[in-house]
């Protein structure tokens, strides 16, 4: 039924700024929520983890399959089919940094992310080979919650209760990785690791606990966000869900941000958004740009990676470079 | 007259092992000329493959020459073949058909030259991009490239794609096997003289550490242009033999998730074949073209058993599969890849002595480069 | 004529003056040493002389050509050849490899030609191979010829780059600690190829040393900094009974060097005049290289001809 709303509203919608305006942070919420789990690795291991879109396609598909009951699975409640994909995504997450990572602890940051490349790659193709509806979506909140969806309307543009949802989500988390970071124990010593892990050794931390333990938690993240992104009207199970076009653009925004910046990629990720849903728009108030093409959003988020890669590698809100 | 070299007399020294039993490897190679040059004469599929995996080890070498020699990571590879085969097929589709000799002439060179450009502007920003970064950056740049310019309906031909007709001398599927071949030497050629001289020496110096290759001399800015340029150029080739090959060119092959999948399966065959050896890496090129969802291979071998209707509905998760999975092997098991299997064999077939236990110095590990500090 | 002459040579990183008015001077065939204390800014000299940093003030002139501004690798294929104080080589190729890499600029022909494969880059590449083998001889490696040098002892890699260093065919060879990780053995060993080496080729070299004897044995002229600055120079027994330079290297406290100078937010132009001056030293150098320059007058070395006999 959202669909037909939305169908609906691209014909009547009068083209301004408002569209893309609401688009953007929709959007823009997904982008921060795979960066946050981004930020999170390169903040702790020091790179990057391109398996992090599947981290949340496995945790939406699990939480799918649980809650549909697919083949010979118990049909879940939504909540408890949620918890089970969030389980899962940490699950695949803690697998990768014992069995890619962990091996490869003193070799070069670029041959672990070629591990983390290998990571994906694996996953979107097991993903593939289970059985179970491809095409289908999560729940969205309202249909969780069994009430009547929330559509509101700005000057006749839909603002769906899944995109408020999200962006509530991003907020909370962004807000919750910053404090944990700074104020707990376990924070502070990840944070020490990733700056010096010998010196980190020499005063007791484990380095390997620490490891597991900040993949264990971007597993957590990815979950989230793919169980908040795998809704409709664009969201789906599909195999390399989030990996294909998400992933890219939630790494610009974390550069972006200040890769090292976890509010930097709530920062990042709406920008991105916006940039992104702006330049795609027919806008009619940039003068002369009126016709839209496929590639024209993409072609913003590359320009704005390699302005901010060369004039400002630090990102908008990061320490170092 | 220099002084250097007059005091500095060369020694002689012979560190080949003698030619007496060349015969003998020449006798060991011919089943492997036998087959590279009879197998795709058994059908019309089989020549059909066959090109592929030419085309494939074009786009291994071309892998090899920028992540093996230059040591620059490229997650965009599948922009340049795009390119060279929008390239070819256009300069080509005059709608004329079958093509003329010529007009396919220009067109392949067409697509090295506008790859190679394409590669070289890549170069430039990998000057002052290193490392993580710059992967994400070419991982970037090849969906937003074949986003952008694949789908411009003025190039792309819209749905029906640009028509990319045959010349008439090779209308059979063997004939074009045996140019998609000579492609693929031509490229093997380029790699080993550019691994032969000082281009390929400057390369991998580069490669190890700037500083070091720049205390020898080696223009490091401009090497790196010439090693993306030259891996451009060799990728937009086999673009170009592709669009042939297929006798269309179709955006969707290297745009959204295919693109995206593609290039993952290039950055696999360099890592799988050992970065930085030939030998290793035309093998693995031939090996994934074989279980490549667009060869028959695999399907045959799925119609053996009972699994060819699951193999038909999930080729392309099956070919992931196994690429990834070789993937993480290497990299976390055999860092030399399969290059450093092989290579005992191909030394003896250059005329060396056989050892087991001999290194290149290739591989994965080529990555981390060396700490020397100015 | 004056090899390298190095003027009012300054560098900053952030608030340390690594190097400051550094003026120093090499003539043709000598061989002149850079000593000092760790931290001293010897190799941060070095790198600014090379091109790897570029200096916040002051000029470099390699014979008679202000030099300051030219990129590494054009300075290498003008004859500055160097060593790392860490071993720079290419760590995944083998011996012959890397003397081959380092003959990059002498190859004699162009990338193009490479690629496409003429006959005559293979002929070259035989004479290179060639000329690499000699130099393997020469420093008595010719065994490791065909080894990958990942895991060969420190003393043979630095032997081996200096190999590399003569390679590049230079006239000025700057060695940056070359005996570290040898032994006393190796170390006179080593200085005597140094001589050798200047006798024979022609050379003329800046070497960083901590190694007293070795300096002593082959240096005509040694500089000695502490905290970016010079302390003294002079011939190395001069040098060596120098007070300060005593009192520097046993860790004594340095003057007024110590206290950080502060970075003036905008740099006092360089005075140019002092800069067209000719650096002076303040003592003659040992009397030997004269000498030897007068016994056996060395042609200057330019990349080979096309052709050289073999
Ligand atoms: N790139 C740089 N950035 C910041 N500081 C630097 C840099 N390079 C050198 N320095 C500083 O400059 C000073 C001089 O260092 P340098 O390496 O030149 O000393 P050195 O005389 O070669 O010492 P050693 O005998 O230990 O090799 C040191 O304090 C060093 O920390
Ligand atoms: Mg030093």
């Amino acid at each position: 039924m959202h669909d037909a709303l939305l169908a609906g509203s691209q014909f009547s919608g009068q083209i301004n700024f408002l569209s893309p305006l609401i688009n953007g942070i929709a959007n823009g919420a997904a982008y921060g929520l795979l960066g946050l789990g981004l930020v999170l690795l390169y903040k702790s291991n020091r790179i990057f983890n391109f398996a992090q879109g599947e981290f949340a396609t496995v945790g939406a598909i699990v939480t799918y399959v649980f809650y549909a009951g697919t083949g010979v699975l118990p049909k879940l409640p939504f909540f408890l089919a949620a918890v089970l994909g969030l389980l899962g995504s940490v699950g695949i997450a803690l697998l990768t940094e014992r069995l890619v990572i962990r091996p490869m602890f003193n070799r070069a940051k670029v041959i672990l992310v070629v591990g983390t490349v290998g990571v994906a790659l694996l996953l979107i193709g097991v993903e593939g080979l289970l059985p179970y509806p491809k095409t289908q979506s999560l729940p969205t909140i309202s249909d969780v919650l069994k009430v009547q969806p929330f559509i509101g309307r700005i000057d006749n543009v839909p603002v769906l209760d899944q995109d408020i949802a999200k962006l509530a989500m991003l907020v909370v988390l962004a807000v919750g990785a910053f404090v944990f970071f700074r104020y707990t124990h376990t924070g502070t010593a990840i944070l020490a690791v990733s700056q010096d892990a010998t010196a980190a050794r020499v005063v007791g931390i484990s380095v390997e606990r620490i490891s597991l333990i900040s993949w264990g938690i971007a597993g957590l993240l990815g979950g989230v966000a793919g169980i908040l992104l795998a809704v409709p009207p664009t969201g789906s199970v599909t195999p390399g869900a989030f990996t294909g076009t998400t992933l890219t653009v939630s790494f610009a925004a974390a550069v972006l941000g200040g890769m090292t910046s976890l509010p930097g990629a709530f920062v990042g990720g709406l920008s991105l958004g916006l940039i992104e849903a702006f330049a795609s728009a027919d806008a009619e108030f940039v003068p002369g740009l009126n016709h839209v093409h496929s590639g024209q959003a993409e072609l913003a988020v590359f320009l704005v990676l390699l302005l901010v890669l060369l004039v400002r590698p630090r990102g908008l809100l990061g320490q170092e470079a | 007259m220099a002084a250097g070299t007059q005091i500095l007399a060369p020694v002689a020294g012979e560190h080949r092992v003698g030619r007496t039993y060349l015969w003998v490897r020449f006798v060991a190679a011919a089943p492997l000329v036998a087959l590279v040059l009879l197998l795709p004469l058994h059908s019309d599929v089989y020549g059909h493959v066959s090109a592929y995996a030419a085309i494939f080890v074009m786009v291994g070498l071309s892998m090899n020459v920028l992540t093996g020699y230059t040591g620059q990571i490229s997650l965009g590879h599948q922009a340049f073949v795009g390119l060279g085969a929008l390239t070819a097929a256009n300069v080509v589709s005059t709608g004329v058909r079958p093509a003329d000799g010529f007009s396919f002439a220009i067109g392949m060179v067409c697509a090295a030259a506008a790859s190679g450009a394409a590669a070289l502007l890549l170069g430039a920003v990998a000057l002052r991009i290193r490392g993580l970064y710059l992967a994400l950056v070419t991982l970037v740049f090849g969906s937003v490239f074949a986003d952008a310019v694949f789908t411009l309906p003025s190039l792309n031909g819209q749905d029906a794609g640009v028509p990319a007709y045959r010349p008439s001398f090779m209308a059979t599927e063997y004939r074009f096997y045996l140019f998609a071949l000579a492609m693929a030497l031509i490229c093997a050629y380029v790699d080993v003289c550019v691994r032969r001289t000082k281009v390929g020496r400057g390369l991998v110096a580069l490669r190890d550490n700037e500083l070091v290759a720049s205390a020898f001399g080696v223009n490091v800015l401009g090497y790196k242009l010439l090693g993306f340029t030259i891996s451009g150029a060799m990728a937009g080739l086999a673009g170009g033999v592709f669009a042939f090959w297929e006798q269309a060119f179709s955006d969707k092959d290297f745009t959204a998730i295919a693109g995206f999948n593609l290039a993952l399966t290039f950055v696999v065959v360099a890592v799988v074949g050992g970065l930085g050896n030939r030998g290793g890496v035309i093998a693995a090129s031939v090996f994934f073209a074989l279980v490549s969802p667009l060869s028959p291979f695999l399907e045959w071998f799925a119609r053996q058993t009972h699994w060819a209707t699951y193999y038909g509905n999930n080729k392309f998760y099956i070919s992931n599969v196994i690429g990834a999975v070789l993937l993480l092997q290497t990299v976390i098991l055999n860092p030399g890849g399969l290059g450093q299997v092989i290579r005992p064999f191909a030394r003896w077939f250059g005329g060396h002595k056989f050892n087991l236990h001999d290194s290149d110095g290739g591989g994965v590990g080529t990555m981390e480069g060396s700490s020397v500090r100015a | 004529m004056s090899v390298l002459e190095v003027r009012d040579l300054t560098i900053r990183f952030g608030g340390l003056t690594a190097i400051d008015g550094l003026n120093l001077r090499v003539d043709e065939w000598e061989i002149v040493g850079l000593m000092g204390p760790n931290g001293a800014g010897k190799t941060t000299a070095f790198n600014c002389i090379t091109g790897f940093y570029k200096p916040t003030r002051g000029r470099v002139y390699y014979q008679d050509r202000d030099v300051t501004k030219v990129p590494p690798h054009r300075k290498a294929a003008l004859g500055i050849g160097r060593t790392f104080q860490n071993v720079g080589m290419v760590k995944s190729e083998t011996a012959l490899e890397n003397l081959l890499t380092a003959q990059h600029t002498r190859a004699g022909y162009g990338a193009p030609q490479a690629i496409v494969g003429l006959g005559t880059v293979r002929q070259r590449e035989k004479e290179l191979t060639a000329h690499a083998e000699a130099i393997l001889d020469l420093l008595g490696l010719a065994d490791i010829r065909d080894r990958r040098i990942g895991g060969l002892p420190y003393g043979t890699l630095k032997l081996l780059e200096l190999g590399c260093a003569l390679a590049t065919d230079p006239q000025l060879l700057l060695l940056d600690e070359p005996s570290s990780g040898m032994g006393p053995e190796e170390s006179d060993e080593l200085g005597e190829r140094l001589l050798n080496l200047r006798q024979e080729l022609g050379v003329t070299m800046l070497l960083i040393e901590h190694h007293v004897p070795l300096v002593t044995a082959v240096c005509d002229y040694v500089y000695v900094l502490n905290f970016g600055k010079l302390l003294a120079e002079g011939d190395p027994d001069h040098v060596r009974n120098h007070p300060e330079v005593v009192a520097a290297y046993l860790g004594g406290e340095a003057p007024e060097a110590l206290a950080q100078t502060e970075t003036p937010d905008d740099e006092p132009p360089a005075d140019e005049a002092a800069l067209a001056k000719p650096v002076k030293r303040t003592s003659a150098p040992r009397k030997t290289a004269q000498a030897k320059k007068a016994t056996k007058a060395a042609p200057r070395r330019r990349p080979p001809a096309k052709k050289e006999a073999s």
